[in-house]
């Protein structure tokens, strides 16, 4: 029986739609219906900075002599977030003597009872005045929804001493663009640009040319030999998850090779580390045999899932390469400290071995002991070499422009560097601060 | 036989008396033990002054992000963060990338509290001091005095209690768990309702006063793998969490782009990182004797000085033996 | 169709998390977080599927009687004793996978050790490796051999007690030539990796579907 597994994210995409607007309903839920407090929203809503105002009637507590309270509090929307933070300022107490903390009440603008205050945000009397509200999971802002803090001196033995009451009047509000991502954006449309127009280059016929690449070259050759030989081919997906990309490009290789094997009658051997991998990686193979006109040949024990285990699933793939004798090893994907391992063995089994990773240290191990090893990017090229897609050779032509002009930024910035130090200037800088992108929220 | 059959023959020597030279330079020093000393790399003393200067008012994650295969390498680090912060009173979170580090998270924990370890912390059960908890103590230093005014008495070598719940929780495992960090960094409950006892964590003094990872102020991920680049993309880069890794030898120099570009406070790499910060909890006072990785270090010399002569031996076959003059040597050697 | 709704799927899913990344508010959250909350589900299942998978396989090799299959019985067996000893033995009988159990010792005294003997593997192979591929053969090859060597000594103890300048000389390789060649490999990854998602994205690459595709 066929099986489509791609219905999983399918219901996934499907699920996602009410739970947004489900999401949509219940901000507007949240929005205050009081026609008074909508009104201070609407009025102040422009501007970004408002100081809050003592609610009236709302008494202000006796304090002790002996330990002084907070003054004003002001709140202002957090930008760039899910209208889900506060900033919070407050002036702290003239006197500061045996203040040992401030503790941060709040509620929303309108409740009555004093069970309605929750205690935010606990600030020891040494750090600073100014916090931002909504981080606690147990307290969060809600978007649209405005309201009052009182703040508490808190001295040694637990005891509080309240300041007045303060009804902000800004409330929290979504972004629709995180300003920090310009510069981000700017550059992934550039990329992405630069993809996309040699992507129309090659579409239209021009002629690109790929510098040939011995181990990709070797893969039909290596097909051949296990054929000849009458042995399985033994194909190691890597051991990472599918959102890798380098597992990814091992899937579309493992597709080619895969074909090439149904056309040859040839057995192949899949171990999996990783069971949704695992799951992509059957339909693959399946769907190459279908292609080559061979589904009856389809063996659906030929793609398994083995472990996750690191080391336990080289022992399972080294075991199948003593046992088997596979004559030809394919290592493509996400590898770590267990490739020697396993390319090592390869090697002791006499079989031909073509390694491909992005993992930069792994990389000296396979070249040791396999006959071709596709260095980082080059795996991810592989399917453009196998197929001769001209929008796939587009891609890679995309990616070089791309690397030109990072490469471009770097001789800049050397140049820079060397002109800081003789004419001890601050270019370099300049150029630093041009390209830092700060994503932290 | 000529000389050249003689290069040759070294040059082809069956790969089984390599291993087994391996073999015996790893034993025999392991069981000598020569204490050779080592000195620290800014790269582990980023580490360990960050958590030095960490209290009882901060909290870290120590994600034990590896299977029992790399155990050797990775574990040690895990150990010494965990006494370094039990030291300091600084609560720990403990979790797992992947399925069998919660093993590991169990037997570093075994380990710590092992009255046979030198050094090691009395555990106390979460259940155990359950009455404290409902007068309303939750303080390290109140628990403590009302714990010992009790009776409880700690034993002769013990450096001090740790409190389930309050010291640390050992959260475990949970699939995707780069995902699971993201969600902790809005919260940690949401993720982990239950700790691995299956105790609410929501009645926790430690959760309570970090409920999310914006409420932590480390990560150290150890692993032999792809999780710890999982901490910078999803809570480091979401929230600005301080991480700190500790990864095996093989992949150490893979991360020192993270380390240049400040994107970590600092790495451990293989048994010498966990080796360095054994000394350097030595050095302060903080554990009285060095723990498995320095002892490992007499091994790893021997090892490499022997891989050494394997080259040196190699280049002398293969030049004396005329075979640079040859296009291609057969076969892989 | 087959093809297409899948596509689809891809295209919408994957421009849709783009974009997300762009916009901070509520609405674009709610994705992010139906995604953060469904993914471990989808995954769980996945690995219900794997397992079947090894039990099918294994059970069709002792059912065959193929090559090898008694070995078959050696993944079985713990496949499914582990959880029997975890999930479903009281721990009055040494279930549970509390410290003491069944499970517990099973895991420390037989998965610890040999998954820890897999990784130790290493040392001997890598011993094994450095001797048939370091060789001197030519001016680049040379600079690299004795980087190498550098290195190694420096990162053991013995190397300070050989002079200070082979760690501080193995640490500067680390820390400069290494890092320099390092982030270029990364840059070309990265571009690739951008690359290889927009031809996904787009179905330009369609081979993960199945098949190698035209």
């Amino acid at each position: 029986m066929r099986i489509n597994w791609i219905g999983i994210p399918a219901a996934l995409i499907l699920l996602m739609i009410p739970s947004l607007s489900a999401a949509q309903d219940s901000v507007e839920n949240l929005t205050p219906t009081d026609d008074t407090v909508s009104e201070v929203v609407t009025e102040d809503a422009a501007a970004e900075e408002t100081e809050t105002q003592p609610v009236a009637g709302e008494p202000l507590l006796e304090t002790d002599p002996g330990l002084d309270i907070p003054g004003m509090i002001t709140v202002q929307d957090k930008p760039n977030n899910a209208g889900n933070q506060l900033v919070v300022t407050f002036e702290p107490a003239v006197n500061p003597e045996g203040i040992h903390c401030y503790n941060v009440y709040r509620r929303v603008i309108g409740e009555e009872s004093e069970d309605t205050w929750n205690l935010v945000k606990v600030i020891p009397a040494d750090e600073p005045s100014e916090f931002i509200d909504g981080y606690d999971p147990e307290y969060p802002i809600e978007p649209g929804i405005l309201y009052e803090y009182k703040i508490a001196s808190v001295s040694l033995e637990d005891a509080e001493y309240f300041g007045p009451v303060y009804g902000a009047t800004v409330a929290a509000e979504g972004e629709w663009f995180h300003t920090d991502k310009v510069r981000l954006l700017i550059a992934a449309s550039l990329f992405i640009l630069l993809i996309f127009y040699y992507f129309g280059r090659a579409q239209r016929g021009a002629k690109m040319y790929l510098r040939p690449i011995a181990g990709i070259e070797a893969i039909d050759e290596a097909i051949g030999r296990a054929t000849e030989m009458g042995k399985p081919i033994l194909y190691v997906p890597g051991i990472s998850t599918i959102s890798d990309v380098a597992t990814i490009a091992s899937l579309t290789i493992l597709g080619r090779v895969a074909r090439k094997i149904a056309e040859y009658q040839t057995r192949i051997i899949v171990p999996n580390y990783d069971p949704i991998v695992y799951t992509v990686a059957e339909e693959v193979v399946k769907q190459a045999y279908l292609e080559a006109g061979r589904p009856d040949s389809y063996d659906q024990d030929s793609v398994f899932f083995l472990t996750q285990s690191q080391f336990a699933y080289v022992a399972g793939v080294n075991g199948i390469m003593m046992r088997d004798r596979p004559a030809t090893n394919f290592y493509l994907g996400m590898f770590y400290a267990e490739s020697l391992i396993l390319a090592e063995t390869g090697s002791l089994s006499g079989a031909i071995q073509i390694a491909g990773t992005d993992a930069v240290t792994q990389l000296p191990f396979f070249i040791t002991t396999c006959d071709y090893t596709l260095i980082g990017e080059e795996l991810y090229a592989a399917s453009a070499y196998l197929g001769h897609e001209p929008k796939q050779i587009g891609a890679v032509k995309g990616q070089d422009a791309c690397k030109a002009i990072v490469m471009s930024l770097i001789t800049l910035a050397l140049v820079l560097g060397i002109l800081d130090l003789v004419a001890n200037t601050h270019t370099l800088d300049w150029l630093r601060n041009l390209v830092t992108v700060s994503i932290v929220e | 036989m000529s000389a050249v059959n003689i290069w040759e023959k070294m040059l082809n020597v069956d790969r089984r008396w390599i291993f087994l030279g391996i073999g015996i330079v790893s034993i025999v020093p392991f069981l000598i033990g020569f204490g050779m000393p080592i000195t620290t790399t800014i790269e582990v003393e980023g580490i360990f002054d960050y958590v030095d200067e960490l209290g009882p008012d901060d909290a870290i994650f120590i994600g034990f992000d590896f299977a029992p295969g790399t155990q050797a390498e990775n574990m040690p680090m895990a150990v010494a963060v965990m006494r370094h912060a039990f030291h300091n009173r600084i609560p720990v979170f403990m979790t797992a990338y992947v399925p069998l580090g919660k093993g590991m998270a169990v037997a570093a924990l075994d380990y710590v509290t092992n009255p046979k370890t030198d050094g090691y912390y009395e555990r106390v059960l979460f259940e155990d001091w359950a009455d404290y908890r409902e007068a309303g103590i939750t303080n390290k230093e109140e628990l403590t005095a009302a714990w010992e005014s009790d009776g409880n008495v700690l034993s002769e070598g013990a450096a001090g209690w740790v409190f389930e719940g309050r010291d640390y929780v050992l959260l475990g495992y949970l699939p995707l768990f780069h995902l699971v960090i993201l969600g902790m960094t809005g919260s940690i409950e949401t993720q982990f309702p239950v700790d691995y006892h299956n105790n609410p964590i929501g009645g926790m003094p430690i959760l309570m006063e970090h409920k999310s990872l914006r409420e932590v102020d480390l990560a150290l991920t150890t692993s032999g793998s792809a999780a710890c680049t999982a901490w910078i993309t999803y809570a480091r880069e979401k929230i600005g969490l301080p991480i700190a890794f500790g990864v095996t030898g093989v992949m150490a120099t893979d991360y020192f782009p993270y380390i240049q570009s400040g994107q970590i406070v600092g790495q451990m790499g293989g048994l010498r990182g966990a080796a360095e910060y054994e000394v350097l909890l030595k050095e302060n006072g903080i554990t009285r004797t060095t723990g498995k990785a320095f002892r490992g270090m007499d091994v790893q010399s021997a090892a490499h000085i022997f891989i050494i002569l394997l080259i040196i031996m190699g280049n002398i076959a293969f030049f004396a033996g005329g075979f640079h003059k040859k296009t291609r040597l057969k076969g892989r050697r | 169709m087959k093809r297409t709704v899948p596509l689809m799927i891809v295209m919408v899913g994957g421009i849709l998390m783009m974009v997300q990344y762009f916009i901070p508010h509520q609405y674009s959250q709610v994705i992010l977080d139906n995604y953060v909350e469904w993914a471990p589900i989808v995954g769980a299942f996945a690995l219900i599927l794997g397992v079947g998978s090894l039990t099918r396989l294994h059970t069709h090799k002792i059912r065959r009687k193929a090559k090898n299959w008694q070995y078959s019985w050696a993944v079985l067996i713990p496949l499914f004793g582990m959880p029997f000893f975890a999930l479903i033995v009281p721990q009055s009988l040494g279930g549970g996978s509390e410290v003491h159990g069944v499970h517990d010792f099973l895991f420390m005294h037989i998965q610890v050790p040999i998954q820890s003997t897999m990784f130790s593997l290493l040392a001997f192979y890598i011993a094994s490796a450095a001797f048939r591929a370091f060789r001197a053969k030519s001016a680049l090859a040379t600079i690299l051999l004795l980087a190498a060597v550098i290195v190694m000594l420096g990162q053991v103890p013995i190397g300070d007690v050989l002079g200070k300048w082979l760690p501080n000389t193995g640490l500067w390789i680390l820390r400069y030539p290494n890092l320099a060649a390092k982030r270029a490999i990364m840059l070309g990854v990265g571009f690739g990796m951008l690359a290889t998602n927009l031809k996904i994205i787009f179905g330009v690459e369609r081979n993960w579907l199945g098949g190698a595709g035209k």
